[in-house]
């Protein structure tokens, strides 16, 4: 939805700025949040159209499915709206919400895990006794390439190929790399020691880039 | 590897990581394929092009909204 641009507190994203449309004015997160906490029906169409499409991106990028997306969209903005009184502004509404989203995907996740560890062994370089790789058969592309791959369809491989990935790195590598959480913090979210969050975003970061080679060679 | 590249190694054990990097052509380049494949990754999910945000389905919020008065 195109905004028309107004004054915004600097504490908000743009996203959150006022609009002259149907819906209530809210010019501020400070308002918005006001607002959530009287119960004001109105100001959670406000903030589900708001902050809707940020939501949905972060669903989509932690499930695998676009149903899933879906149901985690509803059940992010319920919680929000739920719990929308013990949000303490440590950061602002968007993180908060961001964190809401991400916790909802994992909870998600978790319920559809199957029971045995997932192995990323295929997706990994192989070595020999003297330390030099050997090139076996492997799930990347590499006849499929062709042809010089421009930015965008770069990112298309990218994003497919960390697809590729098992959950359990997955997840890391969306949480570090993507989303920027520290180590500790990562830990925290999966309830994994700290160790864990390091040997499986290495593990994680190898072999996307193992998956990643035949494509970068016909990068522009 | 987090270590080194988070700058969370002991200094005198950064300092020789990174001495042995200077000195191996070969770990210079994976380190640097290393680091390619990291702002790939963040660039595949945020660039200027995604500028414009994911739209949502009118459907979809219309079903958060009335999901929010079901529960109410």
């Amino acid at each position: 939805m195109v905004t028309a641009p107004s004054a915004v507190n600097d504490a908000c994203g743009s996203e959150l700025a006022g609009t002259a449309d149907s819906q209530r004015a809210i010019n501020n997160e400070a308002e918005l949040l006001e607002c959530l906490r009287a119960g004001d029906e109105s100001c959670y169409e406000v903030l589900v159209r708001r902050l809707g499409p940020k939501v949905l991106a972060t669903a989509k990028r932690y499930l695998r499915s676009e149903a899933d997306a879906a149901d985690c969209f509803q059940d992010t903005f319920l919680a929000v709206f739920e719990s929308i009184n013990k949000f303490e502004q440590r950061s602002s509404l968007s993180t908060w919400i961001r964190g809401i989203t991400i916790n909802q995907c994992l909870m998600r996740i978790r319920k559809q895990a199957r029971r045995q560890e997932q192995s990323i062994e295929h997706m990994l370089p192989i070595f020999d006794e003297h330390g030099d790789r050997i090139e076996a058969a492997s799930p990347r592309q590499t006849s499929e390439i062709s042809r010089s791959l421009d930015t965008q369809q770069m990112r298309g491989i990218v994003r497919e190929m960390i697809g590729r990935l098992p959950d359990d790195y997955r997840l890391v590598l969306l949480l570090r790399d993507i989303d920027g959480y520290t180590t500790k913090e990562t830990a925290a979210i999966l309830g994994i020691n700290i160790n864990a969050v390091k040997t499986r975003l290495h593990r994680a970061r190898s072999a996307l880039k193992y998956l990643l080679e035949p494509a970068l060679e016909h990068a522009i | 590897m987090i270590d080194y590249l988070d700058g969370d190694l002991p200094v005198w054990q950064k300092f020789m990581c990174w001495l042995h990097v200077k000195a191996c052509r070969e770990c210079a380049y994976f380190i640097q394929q290393y680091r390619r494949t990291i702002a790939l990754g963040q660039d595949a999910f945020d660039s200027p092009d995604d500028a414009v945000p994911v739209s949502v389905p009118e459907d979809l919020i219309e079903a958060a909204i009335a999901h929010r008065k079901a529960k109410n």
